[in-house]
């Protein structure tokens, strides 16, 4: 039998969704040595675009064009929010530094500026958000200029259950009546009765089948200025095939996210992936933390992994589980839990007071602003309201008083968290760090 | 014994060891194993080796022999890099056999003739036979606690032929030494010697010598009184230097049967009275004879085979690769095998036969299995589960050639299970997942339900509860399709334009429904890749690629249960 390996790092990240990554490159740029222990799965739900903050309050369900002014206002109003306690200055660095990880690693993004832009969801509808792919942004530019009614053709292909042109034409409809849409066969799948995202993304990726697709779609352009397509333009090549469609077709192209989980999300988790490990960041894929133990206030903290993870020792940790999809908090028949070690939940009285009465109620639900409560320097607290331990901190949707799905502002919460909360460890790991 | 009874009895065993010798070896040339052995006669099969060996004996390669004899045959080369303790015990067991058989049982025709004043009750002699055949029990208690150590939980392959012959053995070894210590503790043999040799059975005569052989040569005088008189002892050392000295060391140095003898001191007037060292010898000869005449009919055969198969891999490769040698070489590692179950410990697929409980899977079984599959003792009616069984063992090796590297012997075992796939073919019998795939996934489920009289294998056989019914494991699932999406096999079967029947998480959500074994025949479940992308990719953690993998395994116990004897494929 080989030992379980034991091994230490400055600083311990557990979840490796949205805020465990943005963590771990915050750490590494900081010439922190981190170990990011979970997988990745998570983040196939997202869609590529990285909202910072698009809606507030949300009882009003009011949409911000500009995210920073929407800032200001969060602060005045809800002074508690994680994103009220952080400046613009810290949240822009964030994600400039986020979206500068991603584009090295082969994901770019749009410039992000200062506005919120408007993007086509798969289902019609159309989202703000801040951070979008360069494959995606054609789609927004068009969506400013709606006034002028611009021609656009949306292609979709048949057998691809989860994207519908003609819903997507049927209902943006009355405001954009010069949308066309149109379905083609996928060249070299004729045969299949089901189509699969990944898939096509793969095929995009040989050219013949690339140029074939493009030869399919050039005859139906008509008058368009610019073609919408289901996010298949291809996975890890993307770039280059998204750069193929533009040239053959002449026109913008612009990728519409399908239902998660979706080939951006493939993407963004490979990008992200490969810009920790391109940071030295070490991995413990697949492994989930079995106890976390404290050496003494001064000490170091030992997380137990399942299986032959082995162990890992840490001087500092972070805490990015997510709320319940993450399993960072479990709820049962009374109350909230914090999964691992049990910190006191922020959470309603009682369990009759989790849920509105209405499932859709515009205010959204108690139960979606529970979570850990944290002091200035991002460090969970305990049931006495002091730090659970001096070096723990807590980062991304697992914190309280935020709704970042009513609010879209789930990417925006796990970045700009973890870039505050590794400033604060960095800090105290600088101060400690005599031996 | 009378010697004409002696020697009717060695020249029957040794007449029979011959014959059953020649039948076995002819079995080396007569046994085909695998479709290529069936084109070659066996006389074919004597010429092509008889040429190889001469062409061999007569140049360089006769080194290459040599070596090998000495290395592989004597020193156990190849068992010494595998297990040392098993390696120390089969040293001390043919070591102190072989020196026995020469020194001892071949004693006038080998010891007599080098060493002139031999006698077999003089030092170092009476020392040097209880140190051999104590070596020998000791080899066999190593060998057998290293078996032991390594136990796997089935039986063994071990038949009731080497169980016999083991009795046998410790038979000699103990009729052995109960006969020597006999000798030393009889006062009848005392009496007889002096009767011979100073020609007085006479006690009182006698006294002094008694006096000296019972206090120093252990002889068990029952009307013997204690104390005894230094001086008598010294009075009888006079006598006893002139009588008995030149024949006679002190037995002490006998370090099993002199204890024995001192410890049968108290019974040892009813055992003269019985004749007891008449029938011992007796036993002891008998055992001798049966052994000798049954060795071939046993697994100790091997003490000839194994050499021989040693010897021929030493042989150059164009001449051990021909298609004759290689029959001749299969039929040869049937009999070469000592069943000593290394390869069993060493073998890839040994968990996979113990989640199946099938212990056809592992080498030594389907030794077996290959020789029964040879001389048709497999495909016999009646037996057909034995043989759907010994297949799926055949079928689910994976070649990774660990019990090839690992046996002893140093047969190629490979080629064995080769050709043993190549026979079970040609009968009719299919691989897993061809039998499994040669009918549609509900068929199979239907069987399942519709079969009840037979025994259908459950869960609760199973060592562990499995993955695919432990809720925990699946019941996560969002059906999101992050498995579908990723995975090889459903893009290429997409690709290809023959579509799995069932994707990824449609196997997990018949899981969640309960509907297992819809799944277990299915193409999806039977063609994964196990390239894990969507365990590595799933958002929920959950083990796709294990279930698979284990679904595969399950089709394999509980299909088999209810298949019918030579499936259309």
């Amino acid at each position: 039998m080989t030992r379980a390996k034991q091994d230490s790092c400055d600083v311990a990240i557990i979840g490796a969704g949205m805020a465990g990554m943005a963590a771990a490159l915050f750490a590494a740029e900081r010439g922190l040595s981190c170990i990011l222990v979970g997988n990745g799965g998570s983040l196939l739900f997202a869609s590529g675009l990285l909202d910072l903050l698009g809606v507030h309050p949300v009882a009003e369900r009011r949409r911000w064009r500009l995210p920073y002014d929407a800032l200001v206002a969060l602060a005045r109003e809800e002074p508690l929010h994680p994103l009220a306690r952080i400046n613009a200055v810290s949240i822009r660095s964030a994600f400039q530094s986020f979206v500068a990880a991603l584009g090295a690693a082969g994901l770019r993004y749009a410039p992000l500026g200062e506005r919120n832009r408007n993007v086509l969801t798969s289902i019609g509808t159309i989202k703000a958000t801040h951070g979008v792919p360069i494959s995606m942004i054609a789609g927004a530019d068009l969506l400013d200029a709606l006034d002028a009614r611009p021609s656009c053709l949306l292609v979709d292909f048949r057998g691809l259950r989860e994207f519908s042109a003609a819903q997507i034409a049927a209902t943006l409809g009355d405001r954009w009546p010069r949308l066309r849409h149109q379905r083609i066969e996928f060249p070299g799948y004729e045969a299949a009765a089901e189509l699969y995202a990944a898939h096509l993304a793969r095929a995009l990726e040989t050219g013949k089948t690339r140029e074939r697709t493009i030869a399919l779609v050039k005859p139906l352009l008509g008058d368009a200025r610019a073609v919408g397509l289901p996010a298949v333009l291809g996975l890890a090549r993307a770039g280059e095939v998204h750069a193929a469609f533009e040239a053959g077709l002449g026109v913008p192209v612009f990728e519409i996210p399908t239902m998660p989980t979706s080939v951006p999300g493939l993407r963004l988790l490979a990008a992200l992936e490969a810009a920790v490990s391109a940071r030295g960041v070490r991995r413990r894929h697949h492994a989930t933390v079995r106890a976390l133990a404290f050496d003494g206030e001064g000490g170091t903290a030992t997380l137990a992994l399942d299986g032959a993870a082995g162990g890992v020792r840490a001087r500092a940790v972070v805490l990015a589980t997510g709320r319940f999809t993450g399993r960072g908090l479990t709820a049962d028949r009374r109350q909230i839990r914090e999964s691992i070690l049990g910190i006191p939940v922020h959470q309603p009285g009682s369990r009759e007071f989790w849920h509105q009465r209405d499932f859709l109620d515009a205010s959204g639900h108690a139960i979606n602003r529970a979570g850990l409560l944290v002091d200035e320097a991002w460090r969970p607290l305990d049931a006495g309201g002091e730090p659970f331990w001096p070096r723990l901190y807590a980062v991304g949707s697992i914190l309280a008083h935020q709704d970042w799905m009513r609010e879209k502002c789930g990417s925006g919460l796990a970045i700009s968290t973890a870039w505050a909360a590794m400033q604060h460890v960095a800090r105290q790991l600088r101060g400690t760090a005599a031996g | 014994m009378s010697s004409t009874l002696f020697q009717t009895l060695l020249y029957a065993s040794l007449t029979l060891c011959g014959l059953g010798l020649l039948w076995r070896v002819s079995a080396w040339f007569r046994v085909r194993i695998g479709p290529d052995a069936q084109e070659v006669t066996p006389s074919q099969r004597v010429a092509t080796l008889i040429r190889g060996a001469a062409s061999a004996l007569f140049g360089r390669q006769l080194f290459r022999f040599l070596g090998a004899f000495f290395l592989d045959v004597l020193f156990l080369r190849r068992l010494y890099a595998n297990e040392k303790l098993r390696w120390l015990g089969h040293l001390l067991i043919v070591v102190g056999f072989t020196v026995l058989v020469l020194m001892h049982a071949l004693a006038p025709v080998v010891t007599a003739k080098l060493f002139p004043g031999y006698q077999p009750t003089l030092a170092p002699y009476l020392f040097l036979r209880d140190f051999l055949g104590a070596m020998v029990i000791v080899g066999v208690a190593m060998v057998h606690y290293g078996r032991w150590r390594r136990r796997n939980g089935f039986s063994t392959t071990r038949g009731p032929a080497n169980a016999a012959f083991m009795v046998l053995l410790t038979i000699v070894l103990a009729s052995g030494f109960l006969l020597e210590a006999c000798k030393i503790a009889s006062p009848r043999a005392f009496y007889r010697m002096t009767e011979e040799y100073i020609g007085s059975t006479d006690p009182e005569q006698l006294k002094p010598l008694r006096a000296l052989w019972a206090s120093e040569f252990g002889v068990a005088f029952g009307d013997l009184r204690e104390p005894i008189d230094p001086m008598l002892v010294e009075q009888g050392r006079e006598l006893h230097r002139n009588a008995c000295a030149p024949c006679h060391a002190q037995p002490a140095s006998a370090f099993v049967s002199y204890p024995v003898a001192q410890a049968l001191a108290p019974v040892m007037g009813f055992l003269d009275r019985s004749g007891a060292d008449a029938w011992l010898l007796y036993l002891h000869l008998f055992a001798c004879f049966i052994g000798l005449a049954s060795l071939p009919f046993t697994g100790f055969f091997h003490v000839l085979a194994a050499p021989v198969g040693l010897l021929l891999n030493a042989a150059p490769q164009n001449l051990v690769l021909s298609a004759s040698n290689r029959a001749s070489q299969r039929a040869l590692a049937l009999d070469a095998c000592v069943r000593c179950g290394i390869c069993d410990v060493r073998c890839s697929v040994a968990p996979l036969s113990r989640y199946l409980g099938n212990p056809g899977l592992l080498p030594s079984h389907k030794l077996i299995a290959t020789g029964a599959l040879a001389n048709g003792q497999l495909l016999r009616t009646g037996h057909e589960y034995d043989a759907l069984r010994a297949a799926d063992g055949a079928f689910l090796c994976t070649d990774c050639g660990r019990c090839t590297s690992a046996c002893p012997v140093g047969l190629d075992l490979e080629d064995l299970w080769d050709a043993e796939r190549g026979d079970l073919a040609a009968a009719g019998l299919a691989r897993p997942a061809q039998w499994v795939q040669a009918r549609p996934a509900f068929t199979w489920a239907e069987s399942l339900e519709i079969d009840s009289a037979k025994r259908v294998i459950s869960d609760a056989d199973v060592s562990r509860v499995p993955l695919s019914a432990d809720r925990s494991v699946f019941s996560r699932c969002v059906q999101c399709q992050t498995c579908t999406n990723v995975c090889p096999v459903v893009a290429h079967s997409i690709d290809s334009g023959h579509g799995v029947d069932l994707t990824p998480q449609k196997v997990m959500n018949l899981l969640r429904l309960g509907l297992r074994d819809l799944t277990l025949g299915s193409r999806m479940v039977w063609d994964c890749a196990s390239c894990y992308q969507c365990q590595e990719s799933c958002p929920e953690g959950i083990r796709v690629a294990d279930i698979m993998l284990e679904l595969r395994g399950l089709a394999v116990q509980r299909l088999g249960s209810v298949r019918s004897w030579r499936q259309p494929s």
